[in-house]
């Protein structure tokens, strides 16, 4: 998709983006996490909504045993033990909308409950968008990405540029 | 009454022109509407609700009940705002309510004299008996002279929004308490959000003048919080509700500097401010004194009387009488004194404080003690007052009466939760009770009025509040803020203020002796000294007798008399008439007035519009829509498209006929005759991954699935706990230890939860990860005779002959680098295939099979022919499964086989399932000529009678063009199910009765040999 | 509205959960054929008036299954946890 509406103040771009998901096992969590973070470049996020940046992928911790690696480009094939959890593609069920511009905190605190001023950079936060689950990372001062399923994202596309549009 | 040259926190270089009831005037800015319409004149606001007596502007805040105007035309008019908080605006037309043909002469003020007739509870009493059948000829006018303001009829054009803010402390109300509680727990720290309802900030401080100590401190308070970045004033926003988990639901109006709002700007928004700490700071409110024609147009609020001076700078009297029983309205008499009043106190006490009396001597105002006022004198306006004193009865001249019960505390938003205020003697009023966690009160509300106090109280509450966030906050830094505003806030009129100071002493004035309340000893509450209507509540129109009334006939409880008399059920809610109401009750029982209790409050405190309530979410916005990666395609290829649940899909294609009818049936022939394309992109998808997760299915699904070879699809069908059929849907095997389950559109959501559900509580031992799918794939089916060769022209590469992909196998590819599966299942009876892509090509592989299938007659179809070929094929959908059918129902059970230890086993085979009265699936066939069946009709015997529930009911029809004949699904019980049998089809909603037959419910190919082979 | 601590993601509120119901009861084995102890289990609840144990799953986020004691009076809520912790 090509860039979304661009008002003045705030600019939607939307793109695909490939993402892999690791699950692991409840009883065997630490070892899958000690399988895992070498392989993804370096240390796991602790908690859920963290994330942690390797070689321009993003890692972030979806679930307490549930992660996501996140890229533009091709990922690799990473294969898990079945002992210890499992891995799916999750390439295209998801758009990423990057809003960024001065009107930002107004624009997201109409859509979403999240405290802007108290959300670090390069923290994400899991949560609902008009009903929809999605995931939201602060990427800059006025920066955010907003991963939403791709059945619902020119919908919320729609609500993000009638809600901006109210601002002067 | 009139404007002064002095006084008041209007720019009177700042003219603004206004109209109240076709006449043009002019006020200032700063004004509201109600000191303009005093400053231009206005005795008559209104006309009351039931008597349409005249009524005047008698309070300067939200809980005026007399001055309600109608502001705006068209889709902006909105009746019944009090004028008193209405900001003037440049072009504001208002206009007055409940009068015709004006407000000087009313018609229907002819009601006063039916006023006997027109006493509390009179609707319940007339149209009784005799009479009864009156009531449908007299409902017309009564309605027409029901309510107050009219409501617009046409849509509102202006725009709404919710947003939600966070903050650590919230302080509700900016006068003193709060200015110093968030001064407090900011200066300590905190993230603090300050409210106020009115367009100024200061509250009790705006009727003081602005030139002393009080207004000196407010005006260093502001720039003071102006400063500070972690502070946000927001003026003009009423918190109306408490919520729980310390949420306040805020309503911002803008559109303030002129009458309508900005293009795009928000007329209102709802905000929803969750809050780690609140300081409740909400000041209280005046009370009336009761007495013969205490509405006339000239009585007024003691406080009120002040406001207009001090804060508007209009004089409402010239001979003005202030009525008290306590201290604070001295105040009053002593301001309106010096702009130049002949001011005369009645203060029903008998020996008021020595000091009063002495600065009352000073200022030339007249006390008289021991002295009650009775009754106003005067018809379209007060001119006189008639006073009982020991002595005897006095008449004095006067054009204001300002009136002082002593004072409620708005304790409402502490009570919203369910605290029940308490009541103290010493003041003889209600103060919040036990609040919650993390909640504070301070000033005025809780009973304090003296004006040191206050201040203290709101400096330890924000203190307390602040203390409170810090033992829960988390120890992060906070993402740096926008700069701090410069502008102060439309709080302070004339920002560059020279007779501020640099070093404004923000420390608290002197004890303020004029605000303390020494209470009057046990006056209020009887009953009228002299003849005529005494109103308790102005708005409503209940008098005092209405409240005898109400206990002479049993309603004595504070929620039977509120709901018998109506009082406290306005627009204003009872903020002036509750607690005379109560005690008056009380006294009528002989009881304490704690012991009678207060009415219970909920939000909101002052109305909000039901716009504001919506925000955006309304028309398009309403609730989100999903789409297929294909919609656009049906779009532009003219689909009716059709809301269902969620999704956009297409109903039918506009090439395929001129209406729905006409059109499902030539999808459907076509399907059935060459191939249709149909878009399953909303079916719900789940990835089920791990060594148990074949153990896992075994347990959910009713047929088992753990012996399901790789590569291989079955169609499954999951019950409920209660045996109930859940849903059904086709599940393959991807490998070991991977699954692709697919569910009904409708019940995805559902379905991935309870999964989740099962194994986070129930199995929490099986290694087994589910994940929803459902947007990853492109999902289309190809169905019919020609599916075969055009799957095979689509995808040359691929082998899709019957031995490489037989009837429920599946094959794995790639599309435009993308994952690609095709399962060969059918839904609609023809040999057909579904083709699962990676959503971003599905639209791509969609006019790819397009391309390769129209030489082969392809043609897409909608959900209408998608239903009409399962109901032609005999499958169960929706309809059949719908939360009251069990697998013997459906003609199901052999799917259980001899399994069991899967959900719903147990429960399922309880008695009342095998009941042979039990309504079971079967087909039904209309045998009459030019007759057709309907979804939902019930079915008789034909000897029968058509009452009560009949024998079952049909679930879905459609037209089966094969059979030249409409068939349809049904639910029938077994005693009447022979196969052949006559019934009739009863659809009383259109009054038809139709005969059916009973056959197998596969219409069509019973050996399914079309999708085999 | 609630405010529902959910142990990973926070402070959210309510309308960010489905509610399931009483937690308090006990699921049968898988393959259990007591039919009274389902019949207890799917159809017989004490609905106090008090505390309350119940499932809530945090859909708009984690999507975990946590069992909360709400007071069902006042809705105070007691206590938030996982229901593989809660129920270990």
């Amino acid at each position: 998709m090509a860039n979304g509406s661009d008002q003045a103040g705030l600019g939607i771009a939307s793109q695909d983006c490939g993402i892999v998901q690791f699950d692991g096992w409840h009883d065997a969590r630490a070892r899958f996490e000690a399988d895992l973070a070498p392989r993804l470049g370096g240390h796991l996020p602790k908690k859920v909504g963290e994330t942690t940046y390797q070689h321009s992928k993003l890692v972030v911790r979806i679930a307490p045993r549930r992660f996501w690696l996140i890229s533009d480009g091709l990922l690799p094939p990473i294969d898990i033990d079945p002992e210890l959890g499992c891995m799916l593609q999750l390439g295209e069920g998801r758009v990423r909308l990057g809003l960024s511009g001065w009107k930002i905190k107004h624009v997201l605190e109409r859509c979403v409950v999240v405290d802007w001023d108290s959300l670090q950079e390069g923290e994400g936060v899991l949560v609902g968008f008009h009903h929809v689950p999605v995931l939201l990372l602060r990427t800059g001062s006025f920066q955010c990405d907003l991963f939403v399923p791709r059945s619902f994202a020119r919908s919320l596309v729609d609500w993000i540029s009638d809600v901006s549009s109210g601002v002067r | 009454m009139k404007r002064l040259n002095k006084l008041g926190r209007i720019d009177r270089s700042q003219p603004v022109a206004f109209t109240f009831d076709g006449k043009a005037m002019t006020g200032f800015r700063g004004d509201s509407l109600a000191s303009a319409m005093l400053a231009n004149g206005v005795k008559i606001a209104g006309r009351s609700f039931k008597y349409h007596r005249p009524r005047g502007i008698y309070s300067a805040g939200p809980e005026e009940p007399n001055a309600l105007v109608t502001l705006g035309t068209g889709g902006r008019r909105e009746p019944n705002l009090p004028a008193t908080t209405v900001e003037l605006a440049d072009g504001l037309v208002a206009e007055s309510q409940n009068r015709w043909p004006s407000l000087k002469f009313d018609l229907q003020s002819i009601n006063s004299w039916f006023s006997p007739f027109l006493a509390a509870g009179f609707y319940y009493k007339t149209f009784m008996g005799p009479t009864r059948r009156s009531w449908m000829f007299y409902e017309h006018f009564i309605r027409k002279a029901a309510g107050l303001g009219r409501a617009g009829e046409q849509p509102d054009p202006d725009r709404y929004e919710v947003r939600h803010l966070f903050a650590d402390v919230a302080v509700v109300g900016a006068g003193p308490a709060g200015l110093a509680a968030a001064l407090a727990a900011a200066e300590a720290g905190a993230n603090v959000v300050l409210v106020e309802q009115d367009f100024m900030a200061g509250g009790y401080l705006l009727s003081e003048t602005q030139d002393g100590e009080a207004g000196a401190w407010l005006a260093g308070m502001l720039v003071r919080l102006a400063g500070m970045a972690n502070v946000s004033l927001m003026t003009r926003t009423s918190a109306f509700g408490t919520y729980d988990g310390n949420v306040l639901g805020l309503l911002e109006r803008h559109g303030s500097r002129s009458a309508d709002p900005k293009q795009g700007e928000a007329r209102q928004t709802l905000g929803l401010l969750r809050a780690k700490s609140i300081v409740y700071c909400t000041g209280s409110i005046e009370r009336p004194l009761t007495f013969a024609n205490n509405d006339r147009p000239g009585v007024m609020l003691a406080s009120a009387a002040r406001i207009y001076l001090n804060r508007y700078g209009v004089l409402v009297g010239k001979r003005v009488l202030v009525a008290a029983d306590n201290d604070s309205a001295y105040s009053a008499a002593f301001d309106l004194a010096a702009a130049g009043a002949q001011v005369t106190i009645a203060d029903s006490r008998t020996q008021p404080a020595p000091q009063l009396l002495e600065q009352a001597r000073r200022a030339g105002v007249a006390v008289r003690t021991k002295s009650t006022i009775a009754k106003a004198i005067g018809g379209q306006s007060v001119r006189a007052v008639l006073l009982v004193e020991p002595s005897g009865r006095v008449t004095l001249e006067s054009d204001l009466v300002a009136v002082s019960g002593g004072w409620s505390p708005t304790v409402h938003l502490t009570s919203h939760l369910g605290s029940k205020p308490v009541y103290r003697q010493d003041i003889r009023a209600f103060v919040p009770g036990k609040v919650g966690a993390g909640q504070f009160v301070a000033g005025a509300v809780t009973g304090s009025f003296i004006l040191g106090t206050v201040i203290d109280e709101g400096h330890r509450a924000g203190n307390e509040a602040f203390m409170f966030c810090d033992a829960t906050r988390s120890s992060r830094a906070r993402v740096q803020r926008d700069p701090p505003k410069t502008d102060a806030g439309p709080g302070v009129v004339g920002d560059e203020n020279p007779g501020l100071r640099e070093e404004s002493p923000l420390s608290p004035p002197p004890e303020d002796a004029r605000l303390s309340m020494q209470v009057s000893d046990g006056v209020g509450g009887k009953m009228t000294l002299a003849k005529g209507k005494a109103f308790v509540d102005l708005q409503m129109d209940v008098t005092v007798s209405d409240i005898a009334l109400a206990h002479q006939e049993g309603y004595r409880s504070v929620e039977h008399l509120k709901r018998y008399t109506t009082l406290g059920m306005g627009t204003d809610q009872g903020k002036t008439s509750n607690f005379y109401a109560l005690s008056a009750m009380a006294g009528l029982r002989g009881m304490a007035i704690p012991d009678v209790g207060t009415t219970t409050f909920r939000p909101p405190f002052t109305p909000v519009a039901v716009g504001a309530l919506a925000g955006l979410s309304h028309g398009q916005h309403y609730k989100p829509f999903r789409r297929t990666p294909i919609h656009d395609w049906h779009v532009s290829n003219d689909a009716e498209m059709l809301e269902t649940g969620l999704w956009m899909r297409p109903w039918f294609y506009h090439a395929s006929g001129h209406d729905v009818n006409e059109a499902y049936v030539a999808e459907m022939r076509n399907a059935r005759e060459a191939a249709g394309l149909m878009d399953i992109s909303t079916l719900g998808k789940i990835a089920v991954q791990g060594p148990d997760a074949a153990e896992f299915l075994d347990r959910v699904y009713v047929n088992g699935f753990a012996k399901l070879p790789v590569g291989r699809a079955r169609y499954g069908v999951m019950l409920r706990d209660d045996g109930i059929v859940f849903d059904d849907g086709t599940t393959t095997r991807v490998g070991d230890q991977h699954f692709f389950m697919t569910t009904s559109t409708a019940r995805a959501a559902d379905v991935m939860s309870r999964l989740e559900f099962l194994l986070d509580t129930a199995w929490p031992d099986l290694r087994v990860s589910v994940s929803s799918v459902s947007d990853e794939w492109a999902a289309m089916s190809v169905a019919g005779p020609k599916s075969r060769d055009i799957l095979a022209a689509a995808f040359p590469d691929l082998d899709v002959s019957n031995d490489a992909l037989p009837h429920m196998g599946l094959l794995e590819g790639r599309y435009r680098d993308k994952p690609l599966r095709i399962i060969r299942l059918s839904f609609s009876g023809e040999r057909a295939y579904e083709i699962y892509t990676g959503a971003s090509v599905g639209k791509e592989a969609w006019c790819r099979l397009m391309e390769a299938g129209t030489p082969f007659g392809l043609k897409p179809y909608g959900l209408e022919a998608l239903g009409a070929l399962r109901v032609e094929k005999g499958h169960v959908a929706g309809p059949e499964i719908d939360g009251r059918t069990t697998l013997d129902d459906l003609g199901l059970r052999r799917m259980a086989g001899k399994r069991s230890g899967f959900v719903g086993e147990v429960l399922g085979r309880r008695e009342a399932f095998s009941d042979p009265e039990r309504p079971r699936l079967v087909g039904l066939r209309c045998v009459e000529d030019g007759k057709r069946l309907r979804g939902g009709a019930i079915l008789f015997r034909p000897s029968e009678p058509v009452q009560g529930h009949g024998l079952g009911r049909i679930t879905s029809t459609t037209y089966s063009p094969t059979l030249d004949a409409w068939v349809g699904l049904g639910l029938l019980a077994s005693s009447a199910a022979q196969e052949g049998a006559e019934l009739i089809a009863h659809y009383p909603l259109k009054g038809e009765a139709v005969r059916a037959r009973v056959v197998s419910p596969t219409f069509l190919d019973p050996k399914g040999e079309w999708f085999h082979g | 509205m609630l405010q529902i601590k959910c142990p990973c993601c926070g402070p959210r509120d309510h309308d960010e959960f489905l509610y399931a119901g009483d937690a308090s009861v006990s699921r049968p084995a898988h393959n259990d054929a007591d039919f009274e102890r389902w019949y207890r289990y799917v159809f017989v609840r004490e609905n106090p008036a008090g505390a309350h144990r119940e499932y809530w799953q945090h859909v708009m986020g984690c999507r975990q299954w946590l069992i909360v004691e709400r007071n069902t009076v006042n809705h105070t809520i007691l206590s938030v946890n996982f229901s593989r912790e809660a129920l270990a």
